[in-house]
């Protein structure tokens, strides 16, 4: 016990003074959230008023967007449609399949169409339309950000969590005599393997964590984005997130013979794809993947976190939650475990 | 006996590293590795530690088989790696300290076991400093405190003055006769003969994987023909007289080197105040000329046929 917690600290100073540990974990996904954060601003801070939407009286979706404060629904016929656009009394026209109709593309065309995206992507990930507290969450009592901008935050929250990834390689290359020098002397003391490991995966949680913890600082009180209304399973996500990540970058660290600079690039690619594919890059692509590969979503760690933190914090919804960390946690033994096993070796045919 | 090698064999596919090497080092001596780079010393060493796989031998350390395992063999060793095996983001106390607690847990034992590492290898003016501040000598200082400061009683040193400059080597050399002095047996592996001759009270010879021979400086030296050298510097010479010199009694053999000839005489007495009759005799003149005995150099030139630093 006293020599893991020497390890940890000893492994924790060594962590925290490394450079391109505290760029990718700390100073990378604050310049990423400033980046979202100001390439979506237009979009955020788009005053909202009023936006007429033409809908057919017996459209699903109506008492939905009823309860949006911006939106002014007008039940009209089929044959008013085009006059209607024309007059411009109304901006948009939404038919029974969610296809939007609209006479000239702005502002509140785009908006309609995004408020679309979203109740079709609800649709496609089974939460009960009833739940979709739209208004309430994210619109008006808010008053913030459209919830294409809210997912890509999630998703770099999911993203950042997992960058655990980095001090597991780290750890796991510490390790091993045939890849550092340290390594070498190490397994040459009375150390045991598994007790350096253990205190490597305490302390690449400990500072990932508080690196992520200073991520939603920052996005709270600098860019005023409130992410959170669900702290408890938020948590566990995030907790889960780094747990994960620590599993793939042992995983990554002990696979292979690379040097460290080639594993934590492998490590930044697997980690961007993913959450490219949870919608980081651009909503839709998780929107179109959820609609044609569903399973997808279900099986990419950084997609089920910001699904999850999506549905819990704004839609209120934990029907997935339980789903999500049995299979983060399949995740995190299975990638241990096989790092372990490449680790067990107690000699190398050569170093 | 402190550590036995026996019939070790390390192949790495068809290159075989170490071919049936032995060793045996007794407690309390400075035993050393000699041989030129690539000769298998490191391996040697790495297979005794049980860093690397062998495919053949035996290995025993005080008494006991050595596995990867062995901790409790492990925890009397100290090893002090060719390269800098430090903590980069740790600084010279810090690095000193995690490698000192992983041998000692009394903390106050620790405190100045660590101390005294600090003075032993002098670094205490940089004992804040990150590896990457000090220069490759204080650098390789720091590698010897952290493989020094648990007071092991077998030390491996591979190597530990390469690419060091003149200041540091005399300081680690000093140090390691101290360390030798304190009890701890030494196991030394160099290519710098100097070093060998200096420090070793045994030496066994490697190359190409093989122990070539062992023994006290002395006795190595014995094993070969040449007991003299003498280096000539002539004015002028021509061919003729070089091979009458070879006729001059217990001569073995002469050769260039530069503007100097090396005469390698057998054993035999006078060989000076002969070699000057024959200068005095051909109305030769010389601009140098002194005696040597000969060298390890000698010895792994006279075995292998290839000098120790080709």
């Amino acid at each position: 016990m006293k020599s893991i917690f020497r390890n940890c600290m000893y492994q924790g100073k060594n962590l925290y003074r490394d450079k391109s540990f505290l760029f990718w974990t700390l100073i990378y996904p604050i310049i990423m959230a400033i980046f979202f954060y100001t390439a979506f601003n237009g979009m955020i801070n788009i005053q909202l008023e009023n936006i007429d939407i033409g809908i057919s009286s017996e459209n699903p979706i109506a008492f939905i967007l009823e309860e949006i404060e911006i939106v002014k629904v007008h039940k009209i016929l089929e044959d008013e449609i085009n006059e209607k656009l024309e007059n411009e009394e109304i901006q948009g026209f939404v038919d029974n399949d969610l296809n939007l109709l609209v006479k000239k593309s702005g502002v509140n065309q785009t908006i309609i169409k995004e408020i679309l995206d979203q109740i079709k992507q609800m649709g496609s990930l089974n939460v009960p339309m009833e739940k979709f507290d739209f208004t309430v969450n994210y619109i008006s009592k808010t008053n913030q950000k459209a919830d294409v901008v809210i997912i890509i935050f999630y998703s770099l929250i999911a993203m950042v969590s997992a960058y655990g990834i980095f001090p597991g390689i780290v750890t796991v290359i510490l390790i091993q005599a045939n890849l550092t020098n340290v390594g070498k002397r190490i397994n040459i003391t009375p150390l045991r393997k598994n007790e350096f490991l253990l205190a490597g995966i305490i302390v690449s949680l400990i500072l990932n964590l508080l690196s992520n913890g200073l991520l939603l600082i920052f996005i709270k009180y600098i860019l005023k984005i409130n992410l959170f209304t669900e702290i408890k399973y938020s948590t566990v996500f995030i907790i889960m997130g780094n747990l994960f990540g620590v599993a793939l970058g042992m995983f990554i660290g002990a696979s292979n013979k690379q040097n460290e600079n080639t594993k934590t690039i492998i490590g930044i690619m697997i980690t961007l794809v993913l959450s490219a594919l949870s919608g980081m890059m651009s909503p839709n692509i998780k929107i179109e993947l959820d609609k044609s590969i569903p399973v997808l979503g279900r099986i990419n760690p950084i997609a089920i976190i910001t699904n999850n933190l999506y549905r819990i914090n704004l839609l209120g919804s934990t029907k997935s939650v339980s789903e999500g960390i049995i299979v983060l946690s399949i995740y995190c033994v299975a990638l241990i475990s096989i790092s372990y096993v490449f680790l067990r070796r107690k000699t190398y045919d050569s170093i | 006996m402190v550590v036995k090698v026996k019939s070790l064999v390390k192949r790495y596919k068809e290159l075989i590293a170490l071919e049936h090497f032995d060793m045996e080092v007794e407690e309390g001596e400075i035993l050393g590795l000699l041989g030129p780079n690539g000769c298998g010393k490191t391996t040697a060493i790495n297979c005794i530690l049980s860093l690397l796989s062998f495919d053949k031998g035996e290995i025993e350390i005080f008494g006991k088989k050595m596995t990867p395992n062995s901790y409790d063999i492990k925890k009397q060793i100290g090893v002090v790696p060719q390269e800098v095996s430090v903590f980069e983001n740790l600084t010279v106390r810090e690095n000193i300290d995690y490698f000192c607690g992983l041998y000692v847990g009394n903390k106050a034992i620790r405190k100045e076991y660590v101390e005294e590492a600090i003075d032993f290898v002098g670094l205490k003016e940089y004992t804040k400093f990150y590896p990457k501040k000090l220069s490759g000598g204080l650098k390789r200082r720091l590698n010897i405190a952290c493989g020094i400061v648990h007071k092991p009683k077998l030390i491996f040193l591979d190597e530990p003055t390469v690419a060091v400059d003149a200041q540091s080597r005399n300081f680690i050399l000093d140090g390691i006769k101290k360390l030798n002095q304190e009890g701890s047996t030494i196991i030394y592996t160099t290519h710098y003969l100097e070093e060998a001759e200096m420090l070793c009270k045994r030496i066994i010879i490697m190359d190409n994987g093989k122990n070539l021979v062992s023994g006290t400086n002395e006795e190595l030296k014995a094993m070969i023909t040449t007991t003299e050298k003498i280096v000539v510097g002539f004015s002028s010479i021509e061919d003729k007289e070089i091979q009458k010199i070879k006729n001059i009694p217990h001569v073995i053999d002469i050769e260039k080197r530069e503007d100097d000839y090396i005469i390698k005489f057998e054993n035999g007495l006078n060989n000076l105040s002969n070699l000057l009759e024959f200068i005095k005799e051909n109305n030769l003149t010389y601009t140098k000329l002194y005696s040597q005995l000969p060298t390890l150099n000698d010895v792994f030139l006279e075995l292998t046929g290839k000098e120790l630093r080709d």
